[in-house]
């Protein structure tokens, strides 16, 4: 296993956990008809999904140019 | 309601699926290794999760728009009781009491544009109000006033070429009153007309409609 397979590898993780977090609170959030389940759907479970995928994506492009 | 409650939870079924599929990801990023490996990943981490994003997205403004969620906020209550008042002359409870509304969405049927973002604008005036519900000077129910006056659009989304409201002897008091209520220069709601709307100040002394089978 080289050093830069551990690098994505390590991404990789990270992003999975991003987006897992993320999902939790889309789930805890729909439990519940409420403005703030609303908000806090939309300010901490989107941002988490979406750093997730994004942190995923650095990391192929970052493995690909390297 | 049965129909929304089993959206819901395939909702989330499918959101706890997509999320184990990423926890594998995370917890053996090893398997990206190998090709089959790479696909799981690229689905798991960035397809799946989008589509889950996008569902939880819909199903939280169709929630949005319902009465049970514009009346969660406590200040809003007074404004669901005046659903109930038994008196006629009170437009959102004749309404509300009569299915000219559908009962569950009753708030968001009057209260918003009916223009392709309208539902949108309302969401971001509604995070000012909660904003104001945890950090701002809550006021009290009869203070609350529309940000705009009330547009008789509204009204005409439904009444607009019902026999009812064309052939009504008042609708004829002057030849031009239905041209200028449809041009939005008469309004329905303030002219002297239809002006008994939620009338919260006034609710300590109505009596109030009950459901025979408790309704909603």
């Amino acid at each position: 296993m080289t050093a830069d397979t551990s690098t994505i590898e390590r991404r990789i993780r990270w992003s999975g956990m991003l987006v897992v977090t993320g999902l939790v609170v889309q789930m805890l959030t729909l439990l519940w008809t409420h403005p703030l389940a609303f908000m806090c759907f939309i300010l901490v479970g989107c941002p988490l999904v979406a750093a997730g995928i994004l942190f995923y994506l650095y990391s192929l492009a970052s493995h690909h140019t390297s | 309601m049965a129909n929304n409650f089993h959206a819901a939870l395939i909702l989330i079924l499918f959101t706890a699926i997509v999320a184990l599929l990423c926890l594998l990801t995370a917890l053996r990023p090893e398997l990206t290794r190998a090709r089959g490996g790479k696909i799981l990943a690229f689905v798991a981490l960035c397809i799946l999760p989008v589509l889950a994003v996008w569902a939880g997205a819909n199903e939280h403004l169709e929630r949005s728009t319902s009465t049970q969620f514009c009346l969660s906020c406590h200040v809003m209550a007074n404004f669901g009781q005046s659903l109930y008042v038994d008196d006629k002359s009170y437009i959102p409870a004749v309404h509300f009491q009569n299915n000219r509304v559908p009962r569950e969405h009753a708030c968001f049927t009057c209260h918003t544009d009916y223009t392709m973002f309208g539902d949108y604008k309302a969401k971001l005036r509604g995070l000012h109000h909660v904003e104001v519900q945890y950090f701002g000077k809550i006021p009290k129910p009869e203070d609350i006033k529309l940000y705009t006056p009330y547009n008789n659009r509204e009204c005409l989304h439904c009444h607009a070429g019902a026999r009812t409201y064309e052939e009504a002897s008042s609708h004829h008091k002057t030849p031009d009153l239905l041209a200028q209520t449809a041009a939005n220069k008469l309004s329905c709601t303030s002219s002297g007309c239809h002006d008994t709307i939620h009338d919260v100040g006034t609710l300590g002394d109505a009596t109030f409609w009950k459901p025979i089978g408790g309704g909603q």
